[in-house]
């Protein structure tokens, strides 16, 4: 009886608090909505904004929007005219702008990983939630609370970093700082609160964990971590609606005066590309930090068995990671057309001016980060009996990828001095000016994302025999899709060539189409076929290279490297602006570095943000060093055997 | 595994491997090419000779 009502007040207690975190969230919302909607001056959030509109009295100027083209009452001041001065720049014996350059990023990152982290919380636990396996199932949940367990250090630091970001913002830009809090006045409120739910509602999950183990309360800690994704989601929302200001303004006239609807100054046009881009960046960027931890300590294992743990940890972090990668260069591509039809001039600076060879560098990453996740799945299948049948076939994948590789870094123009220039008698030198364009990358590109799913596929059956009666027809047909695929992608590269641009443009849609195609006719007929599928024998986890653990060490410094770039990037392409066409840069720094200085720049950050995520690693270590570890469920580990 | 592997005529395999080329080779021109061309308001068929054209819907 006590026990009944013990468990009864638990489910009690967790309504209240599942109800509580759901209120805070939706908080917000009821709060705009007896404001209205449209274009009359309602703050979306917090009645904390005080600015009070003019009295009735006098008459409303009115403006028109800069890109909605919405006509609107004038609520803010204009954009400050700034100057360079200790007014409106202070600063240090140092360039400010590198100051600002390394919180952000270092913030960024942070952010990142304690956004991921959660998101995949939430697929690992349900996956133990949902697998039948108990053992499998506890050891799913196991490993999500070791997810959590290593981020929890990551998201005090990611708070510390954002108070520098704010006060490197207050005392070396004040005046740009001032007009955007202006009109993010409510933004910013409704995120310093979201914060707070999303701190409180981590700290339930994570401290209640073991409380919240079983049965119903087990579904409500499910919940939880939805919930805890989706504050963290709507964080990175808020945040990210001040940089697509800054690069796509609107909800301003245009002289940068506020003109009361809130919705419009956050929903920019770059808002959704950039959200959608960010949070497929995050989780293949928390994938690859935690596929790089789980390297670390399969690098510095003492048994067999913590061995085997980590390379399955690796390979599901890993496994996740890439998941996401796979879409997005989809999301940029998103990203990169809406910049276009914002502002043609933004896209040819960025990947047609001053920024395109960023954009080379950018193709290299992508190449090796490619490489290396095929390198590891083909690592991977050493560990598996009876995958040696796809052994005789990995030498034409590489044959593939790195051909792929060097047409898809070929740049458009080489780096020349104006004499060379001059002699050439143009951009485009005679021969190589026929190489690096679009039509060969995209084919390239698509034919590498391919060639990883074929390599997924052949990891997927690494072990096992296909019972299934129509297997023949199945393995039939797989070879069909992939072989037309392959086919239809170089053809359509090929084609590009000898049609206009703006037909050109439409090839990238089927292009991405006979991928994509690949990936979910492919990945779900192949696991279909596999349903009852005889093992050749079990995955000895443990029982992989060394030379994988550096692949998955590589592809997260890969990440974190492309991320410092990328943001470079968009960063740079606002040029002299502090907010794009409204708010002008006056500052000494108001000019576009050198490739050299930016890539120092990003080194710095990616080495300075490993040193204190592995400083985080060793916080979080310190609890675990005394907990068995078991290998993953239904596995034997074998004996160890040398690395090669 | 061998003994289901020889259950399979040669014929057959490679009957359904023709076979899977075939009704990818459709998918890939009809359902990607063509159709998301023309959903885009683009021709694909822009430097085809005619004969081809009249295969394009």
């Amino acid at each position: 009886m006590a026990t009944i009502t013990k468990q009864a007040r638990k489910k009690v207690w967790a309504f209240l608090a599942l109800g509580t975190f759901v209120g805070l969230l939706l908080l917000p919302l009821f709060l705009s909505l007896p404001a209205g909607a449209g274009d009359t001056p309602a703050p979306a959030a917090s009645t904390a904004s005080a600015s009070a509109a003019p009295a009735d009295a006098k008459p409303v100027e009115k403006s028109r929007d800069v890109w909605f083209k919405t006509e609107g009452p004038v609520i803010g001041a204009p954009a400050p005219k700034t100057t360079d001065s200790p007014k409106d720049y202070p600063r240090y014996n140092f360039e400010s702008r590198v100051i600002l350059w390394v919180a952000l990023q270092q913030h960024l990152y942070y952010g990142s990983f304690v956004l991921a982290v959660p998101i995949f919380c939430m697929i690992v636990e349900y996956l133990g939630v949902i697998t039948k396996d108990k053992a499998l199932s506890r050891k799913y949940d196991q490993l999500a609370y070791d997810f959590v367990k290593i981020s929890l250090t990551a998201y005090s630091l990611t708070a510390l970093l954002g108070g520098i970001v704010i006060f490197t913002f207050l005392t070396l830009y004040p005046t740009f700082f001032g007009y955007l809090s202006s009109i993010f006045r409510p933004v910013m409120a409704t995120y310093a609160l979201l914060f707070i739910a999303e701190s409180g509602t981590l700290y339930i999950y994570y401290y209640a964990w073991d409380m919240m183990r079983e049965g119903f309360l087990k579904w409500i800690h499910v919940s939880m971590s939805v919930i805890l994704n989706v504050i963290g989601t709507v964080l990175m929302m808020l945040a990210n609606s001040w940089i697509a200001f800054m690069q796509s303004p609107a909800g301003v006239d245009a002289d940068g005066r506020y003109l009361g609807n809130v919705w419009h100054v956050i929903h920019t046009t770059l808002w959704n590309p950039i959200n959608v881009h960010r949070l497929l960046g995050n989780m293949a960027f928390g994938g690859g930090v935690v596929a790089a931890y789980a390297a670390y300590r399969f690098l510095t294992a003492k048994t067999d068995e913590e061995r085997a743990h980590y390379d399955w940890m690796g390979y599901v972090a890993m496994f996740i990671g890439v998941c996401f990668l796979i879409p997005l260069p989809f999301a940029g591509y998103w990203l990169m057309r809406e910049v276009y039809a914002y502002r043609q001039q933004m896209g040819i600076t960025l990947m047609g001016g001053l920024l395109a060879w960023l954009f080379i560098i950018q193709a290299v990453m992508i190449g090796a980060l490619f490489l290396t996740a095929n390198y590891y799945l083909w690592q991977g299948m050493e560990r598996m009996r009876g995958a040696e049948r796809y052994q005789k076939y990995i030498k034409y994948m590489v044959f593939v990828l790195i051909t792929c590789f060097i047409v898809w870094l070929t740049p458009h123009t080489i780096v020349m001095t104006p004499a060379e220039l001059k002699a050439m008698g143009g951009q485009q030198h005679p021969v190589l000016g026929n190489y690096g364009v679009m039509s060969a990358k995209n084919g390239a590109i698509n034919t590498i994302i391919t060639t990883t799913v074929l390599s997924f596929i052949m990891y997927q059956r690494g072990n096992k025999i296909p019972v299934v009666k129509w297997a023949p027809l199945g393995n039939a047909f797989l070879f069909g899709l992939f072989t037309m695929a392959y086919i239809n992608i170089i053809w359509l590269a090929i084609y590009g060539y000898y049609i206009p641009a703006n037909v050109r443009v439409g090839l990238s849609v089927p292009q991405v189409a006979s991928t994509l195609s690949c990936l979910f006719i492919g990945v779900i007929l192949n696991s279909i076929m596999l349903k009852g599928a005889k093992d050749t024998g079990p995955i000895a986890w443990g029982q992989i290279s060394v030379r994988s653990q550096y692949a998955l060490i590589m592809l997260a410094t890969s990440f974190t490297w492309m991320m410092g770039l990328m943001g470079y990037i968009r960063s740079s392409v606002r040029l002299f602006w502090h907010v794009n066409e409204i708010m002008r840069d006056n500052s000494p720094w108001a000019f576009t570095h050198t490739i050299g200085f930016g890539a120092n720049m990003i080194s710095f950050n990616v080495l300075f943000f490993w040193l204190t995520i592995l400083f985080v690693f060793w916080l979080g270590s310190l609890g675990v060093k005394k907990a068995p570890v078991t290998a993953p469920a239904g596995q034997k580990v074998p004996a160890p055997v040398g690395s090669h | 595994m061998i003994e289901e592997r020889d259950q399979i005529s040669t014929g057959k395999k490679i009957a359904f491997t023709i076979g899977g080329l075939v009704i990818a080779g459709v998918y890939f021109l009809y359902f990607l090419d063509i159709a998301l061309m023309k959903m885009q308001g683009l021709d694909y068929c822009y430097n085809f000779p005619d004969w081809f054209r009249k295969l394009c819907f």
